[in-house]
This record gives structure tokens, C-alpha cells and sequence, in this order.
């Protein structure tokens, strides 16, 4: 089986008006634009199969959006192919947009002052979805999203999480098979976060849908993701497990002491780096091979309430990864 | 049938949106009558003055207004609104959400939106256009209306386009409310026989902003006037004008496409 969506040396330079800050810059601006060429996404390749769900993960600015509005056909790449279904995405052929969809976060659809199922109706008519279809597809995201009686209140009374929720169903109608979020959960508390990173996930069992999705929260990627594409500045740093991630880019653990009472450490022969004292918490990072050694000698020198060794925290390899560190 | 199914859902949902402020929509009803009004008495006043106005008599000007509110209706009820929606909604980058619609965008673009109550001003003008007939004892032949349907439409066509085009402009400017502005102060000229203007202002009025083939023309097929035209012309520059403004549109989005973020 083919893969649903095949991305081959994509490259996205567009150019961007660019001024310095402060009135005469500005005025200086009017008259001659100086102008900057971004090189949104910088020739990356990868390939998902159906029914995966992909995290994109970057830093702001580094070309997750682009690379999801080109996959979803609003922008025209500079460079390279792309295959979505068997379509290339640019062409907005209807029978392709009737496949996918691209939710963004930031971005509303809904009229804002009618209750969303009027909007949906219009959606209904755009996508020529058959009453049967459409109401099985209502029930279920009604059911999976716990949309209740949000449906029938004016969008400008809902809460930004309820919104959400409902921009979720109006985007998934026309039942897609590649869905495309960009930041769904931006802006929303944990509570909600973690209600609608549940509806992927659940979405994801019940439809078998193709799932790419950006997002700056590390709790959605690593709730959502088995796989995730790191790129930043354009470029793909990372392509795998999360796991893997973690394994590459944080080849340290992380021990963390709490002692009885205050005692002078011991040398630690350079075998690991101390991160924080705070009161009688002691956090250190050893690398992977020397972290037995050192948790033993950490035992057997100081008075241990407790102790634990982990992996650093995923933001922190992230942070890492970004800042072009580790291997 | 599809498109059909499409253009009536965004009826309904700007029917629900717009009786969902009562008070809103009494208040512009409102606003429309004393405008038309307003309008009438003008033209009234002017002609207490004088019988005719550049060979226009009073009833021949109310028929003239009449095309004019007839027609500005008609945009302001099915076409400025959606237009004007697409200025704010590629400001706000929420203009994705209609490229990613499987229906033809320029289709989705102007036919999204509705004003309903502006219906009120087609229903007022097409009242002063048969006021204007009747005192006149004008005969009207099954013949004549037809030609006066058909250079309506190209009329409403030519208007189209134009906002068309000027909306178009977004996609490089991003705010061009002022320009759809400029637009409306030509469109405003219409509200009487291009005849009375200096003949300088009445070539730009016939030819480049063709208001003169807005309500000039269609009140003169009607009121058995002399055309300024040929006739026939005006059908034919709204289709043009169409084919136009579409390809331009068609441009524009290459832009958007192939430029923004």
C-alpha cells in the first residue's frame, strides 16, 4: 500500500517586506521596501502511512505551518514533490479537498454569531454530504468530542475550548482521510488539552484517519505521537520513534537526591554535572554509561532520603535538539 | 443543483444571523426608506426648478434613481457582502478555510454572504421605477422589458466585476477598504443621467468606470429615451468585464498562493 502522504525534497522560500523598528525606519520603508527571502521549508523529505498519527515538532518560525498549508494545497512549494492520496495538493482538485482537512488552532471557521450547527448545514451543502452520512458523522463527533448541547448556543457564547471543540467537528464532517491540525490545542487549558488530545486519539482507533499535527505542547506530542518529525529553520533534524528522540539527543540521565540532612558532595570525577542544589534536593545529569556508577557513589556517600534517575524531561531534549547540541 | 443547495444554505444562515438582531434590522429597514426619501426629494426640489435636465424630465430622473437603487440593492443584498468578507478574511488568514472548500473559490467568494434587508432597497427602487412609468404613460412592450432586463443584468454584471477586481487587489495590498471606498463615490454618480456632467467626467463615467451602463442606459431603453449607446453594448461589457475580473481573480490567488506564509 502506498504510503498517504509522500513529501520529497519540499522547499518553500517566499519573500517577506522587511523594515527596522522606529519612525524614520518607517517612513524610510514607504518609499523603498527591502525585502528578505525566507526559506520557510528547506528541502525535507518523509513519508506517512495510512492511519498514523505524526507529530511536527519546531520551534516557532521553524516551517511547520508552511509545510502543512503546502500539504494541504494552499500554497504552492518552491521546489519539490508532494503526493497526498495520489494527489498533488497544489492542484485543489475537489475530489482531493473532499479527502483532507486542515484545522488551525488560531483560525476560526464557524459564523460567529449563529450556533455552529448552522454552520455545519453550510458545510453540509459545500462537501455534498448525504443526510444519512451526515447525521452518523454528527452522532459520532457529537459523541467522541461530548459536544452535547454546545451545537445549539451561538459560537460567540462558547468558551475558547468549547470552540475548539466545535471547530474540530466542522472541520471532520465531510469525514476526512488526512487530517492536518495545526496547534489544535493552542491557547486551551490543560483540562481541555487533554480532552481533545483524547479525541485524536480516539478518532485516530475509530476512523483508521491519517493524522499529521504540529503542536508547541510536548504533553500533546507525547500523548498523541508515536512518531515525530523534528524540523527547524526548514530543515528535518529528526524523523522516528519518540523514544528514539529522547535516546539520540539525551544520551544522560538525570538523578535526583533528597537528603536527610546537609552533607558536602562528593567528587564526582567528572562523570557528571551538577544541574541545581535546592535546600536538600540535589539534581545531577551523568551520561547514560557513567549514571550507575554515580548513583552508587551518591548512595554510599551521602545521607539519601530518596532517590530517582530519569530521562530529561522531552522539552528539554527538544530545547536541546533545537539549540543544535548533543550528537 | 449542487451550487443551488450551496447559495441557499448561506441564504439561510445570513436570514438566521440577521433575525437574530430584530432591532438591528428595523433600524436599517428604516434607514433605507428615509434614504430613498430623501433621495425623491431631491430630485423633486431640482425639478421645481426646471422641467428638464440635460433633455431628462422629472419622471424620466425618478426612473433613473430607481434603476440605481434597484441596482445597488442588488449588490448590497448578494454581492458586496461576500466581497467585503474576503478583504477581511485574508487579513485575518482565515480566507484558507474557503481554498480548502471543494467548491471553485471565486463561486464560494460571492456567493458566501447576504444582506438581507438591503432586498428592501431592490423592492423601493423597482417601486419608483413603475411610479416613474406609469406618470410617464409609458407603454411597455413585452420587447422593451426584455432589453431593459437584459441591460440590467449586464449592468449589475459590469458592477460586479469591477468590485470584483478591486477586492482582487487584496491579494497584493491586503487592506484596500479605501479603494472599494473610491469605487462607491463613482458608483454614486449613477444616481443621475451621466448626460448632466462635464464631458470629460462623462467619458470616464462611460468608459472606464462604465457608471453610464449602470443606470444611464438601462432608464433610457425603459423610458423611450435615445440611447447614449448602442444598446447592445452593454450585455456584452458586462460578460467581458466578468471574464475579465475572473481572470484577474484567478491571478490574484496564484499570487496568494505562491507568496504568503
Amino acid at each position: 500500500m502506498p504510503p498517504d502522504v509522500s513529501v520529497r525534497q519540499l522547499v518553500k522560500h517566499y519573500v517577506v517586506p522587511e523594515r527596522a523598528g522606529g519612525l524614520r525606519a518607517s517612513f524610510r520603508s514607504v518609499l523603498r521596501r527591502k525585502h528578505r527571502l525566507v526559506r520557510a521549508v528547506d528541502g525535507i523529505s518523509f513519508e506517512v502511512d495510512r492511519g498514523e498519527v505524526v507529530g511536527f515538532l519546531g520551534p516557532n518560525g521553524a516551517g511547520k505551518t508552511t509545510a502543512l498549508k503546502v500539504l494541504s494545497g494552499l500554497l504552492h512549494p518552491t521546489d519539490g514533490q508532494v503526493d497526498v492520496l495520489g494527489y498533488t495538493p497544489w492542484d485543489r482538485r475537489a475530489e482531493y479537498l473532499s479527502r483532507i482537512t486542515l484545522i488551525m488552532g488560531q483560525r476560526q471557521q464557524l459564523f460567529w454569531d449563529l450556533p455552529a450547527a448552522d454552520s455545519f448545514l453550510v458545510n453540509k451543502a459545500v462537501f455534498g454530504i448525504n443526510d444519512a452520512v451526515y447525521k452518523r458523522t454528527v452522532d459520532l463527533l457529537t459523541d467522541l468530542l461530548d459536544l452535547g448541547d454546545l451545537l445549539t448556543k451561538p459560537v460567540r457564547q462558547l468558551s475558547l475550548g468549547e470552540r475548539m471543540k466545535v471547530e474540530l467537528a466542522a472541520g471532520l464532517l465531510h469525514t476526512p482521510r488526512v487530517l492536518f491540525l495545526d496547534e489544535p490545542t493552542i491557547g486551551l487549558d490543560v483540562t481541555m488539552q487533554q480532552r481533545i488530545r483524547e479525541f485524536v486519539t480516539a478518532y485516530n482507533a475509530e476512523t483508521g484517519a491519517t493524522v499529521l499535527l504540529t503542536s508547541h505542547y510536548m504533553a500533546d506530542v507525547k500523548a498523541l505521537a508515536r512518531r515525530v518529525i523534528v524540523i527547524d529553520q526548514g530543515q528535518l533534524l529528526y524523523d522516528g520513534a519518540l523514544a528514539g528522540l529522547v535516546q539520540r539527543y539525551a544520551p544522560h540521565k538525570t538523578i535526583t537526591v533528597h537528603l536527610e540532612r546537609e552533607a558536602d558532595l562528593p567528587d564526582l570525577n567528572g562523570q557528571a554535572e551538577l544541574l541545581s542544589v535546592d535546600g536538600l534536593q540535589v539534581t545531577v545529569r551523568a551520561g547514560k554509561d557513567d549514571a550507575p556508577e554515580v548513583t552508587g557513589r551518591l548512595l554510599t556517600q551521602l545521607p539519601i532520603a530518596d532517590l530517582s534517575v530519569e530521562d530529561p524531561p522531552l522539552e528539554e531534549v527538544i530545547d536541546q535538539v533545537f539549540r543544535g547540541e548533543g550528537p | 443543483m449542487r451550487i443551488l443547495r450551496i447559495v441557499s444554505a448561506f441564504l439561510r444562515a445570513a436570514i438566521l444571523k440577521e433575525t437574530a438582531y430584530r432591532a438591528e434590522l428595523v433600524g436599517n429597514l428604516f434607514r433605507s426608506v428615509i434614504g430613498i426619501a430623501v433621495a425623491v426629494g431631491g430630485l423633486a426640489v431640482v425639478f421645481s426648478h426646471t422641467s428638464e435636465l440635460s433633455g431628462w424630465r422629472l419622471e424620466q430622473a425618478m426612473v433613473l434613481l430607481g434603476v440605481y437603487y434597484l441596482v445597488q440593492g442588488i449588490v448590497q443584498t448578494a454581492l458586496s457582502p461576500s466581497l467585503n468578507e474576503v478583504v477581511s478574511e485574508v487579513r485575518k488568514g482565515t480566507f484558507d478555510y474557503v481554498l480548502l472548500k471543494p467548491v471553485p473559490s471565486l463561486l464560494l467568494s460571492s456567493t458566501r454572504r447576504f444582506v438581507v434587508w438591503h432586498v428592501a432597497d431592490v423592492m423601493l427602487g423597482g417601486a419608483i421605477i413603475a411610479i416613474g412609468l406609469i406618470r410617464l404613460e409609458a407603454q411597455i412592450t413585452f420587447g422593451v422589458a426584455a432589453v431593459f432586463v437584459g441591460v440590467m443584468v449586464g449592468g449589475v454584471a459590469i458592477v460586479f466585476s469591477i468590485w470584483l477586481a478591486l477586492t482582487t487587489l487584496v491579494f497584493w495590498f491586503v487592506r484596500v477598504e479605501n479603494i472599494t471606498m473610491i469605487f462607491q463615490l463613482f458608483f454614486d454618480t449613477g444616481r443621475y443621467p451621466v448626460e448632466i456632467y462635464p464631458f470629460w467626467l462623462r467619458q470616464l463615467l462611460t468608459f472606464v468606470f462604465p457608471v453610464a451602463f449602470i443606470t444611464t442606459v438601462p432608464a433610457q431603453t425603459i423610458t423611450g429615451r435615445e440611447p447614449l449607446v448602442a444598446i447592445w453594448l452593454a450585455p456584452l461589457i458586462g460578460v467581458l468585464a466578468l471574464l475579465a475580473a475572473a481572470r484577474f481573480w484567478r491571478i490574484g490567488l496564484s499570487r496568494y498562493t505562491s507568496a504568503s506564509s
